[in-house]
């Protein structure tokens, strides 16, 4: 090969690993809202998490639910004021139970978000850049505490009664 | 003075099965006048065209809050000093700080009970 032939190859391959170079670092900027070490940390994680609380959620209701409806189906009816005592309780117990539908459905939400934000990176790698739509301000929007998280109905009380007690103390 | 049973309440809460939940819990305290909005915007509407006389509302709902409802709520001179129970899931501390500073007359977290609402609801309209 003459020493042009040679240069000639040399410039062509260094031209292709240029290109190379430069899909890698748009493919790289493309993926950045994935490659954010806050989106896996925070994001991925909590909905990782939120995904596990929901399904332990989902279970516990129904494991309420049927032992209520087997506590129902054991009722003595030869009592009839107790037997509609008991079925009230256990009414009660079904109702109290599908409050899990709200919170999971929170959850869930969450876990949605975050994989719309991996279906919009890789509809914009395969389609090119589309138009993104900010979400809405969420401030104080945190949704359902994961276990451990948040605060309890008992400890809501006492800072409500203390916030009220410094109130009255100040008028 | 005794807490008036026919009082008319809103409830607010954009899942229909927390709608009817609590409801089914009112009914069984013996409170027979409710009225239901799924968001705040739905709520206020029903604020203006009916006097009530306590309002039970979610926090997380779209596109408005019940944060933002009870804000408004608390702006508007007729509703002032309508008593305003936030029924929600959002429990970190700083949620329950700004519903006390904006005005908020009790806070219950969900999962509840029939004997958490009955007790927060004494709290705030006396024993019945």
């Amino acid at each position: 090969m003459s020493g042009k032939g040679t240069l000639d190859l040399v410039e062509r391959l260094t031209n292709e690993c240029i290109d190379v170079c430069q899909a890698v670092l748009r493919g790289r900027k493309y993926l950045g809202p994935l490659l954010d070490p806050s989106f896996r940390t925070q994001k991925l994680q909590r909905a990782v998490n939120e995904q596990k609380t929901a399904v332990g959620e989902m279970e516990m209701a129904v494991d309420r639910i049927m032992t209520a409806v087997e506590k129902m189906s054991e009722i003595d009816f030869s009592d009839g004021g107790a037997a509609a005592l008991r079925v009230a309780e256990c009414c009660d117990e079904i109702m109290e139970a599908c409050c899990f539908q709200d919170i999971t459905g929170q959850r869930l939400s969450q876990v949605n978000e975050t994989l719309g934000v991996v279906e919009d990176t890789l509809s914009f790698l395969s389609d090119g850049p589309a138009e993104t739509v900010q979400p809405d301000d969420k401030t104080l929007l945190n949704g359902p505490a994961l276990p451990g998280g948040g605060m309890g109905q008992d400890a809501v009380d006492r800072l409500l009664a203390d916030d009220m007690g410094k109130q009255e103390a100040h008028r | 003075m005794a807490v008036d049973m026919k009082m008319p309440i809103l409830i607010v809460d954009d899942y229909k099965t927390m709608l009817r939940i609590v409801r089914n819990l009112l009914n069984k305290l013996g409170f027979s006048d409710i009225d239901e909005a799924t968001d705040g915007t739905e709520a206020l509407a029903k604020l203006k065209s009916r006097r009530y006389a306590l309002i039970i509302s979610d926090w997380n709902m779209q596109p408005m809050t019940g944060y933002e409802l009870l804000q408004k709520v608390r702006a508007d001179a007729s509703t002032k000093s309508l008593p305003f129970v936030m029924v929600t899931a959002e429990s970190k501390v700083e949620n329950v700080i700004a519903a006390r500073k904006a005005g908020v007359n009790n806070y219950i977290i969900k999962p509840f009970s029939a004997e958490v609402l009955k007790a927060k609801l004494k709290t705030v309209l006396g024993d019945f």
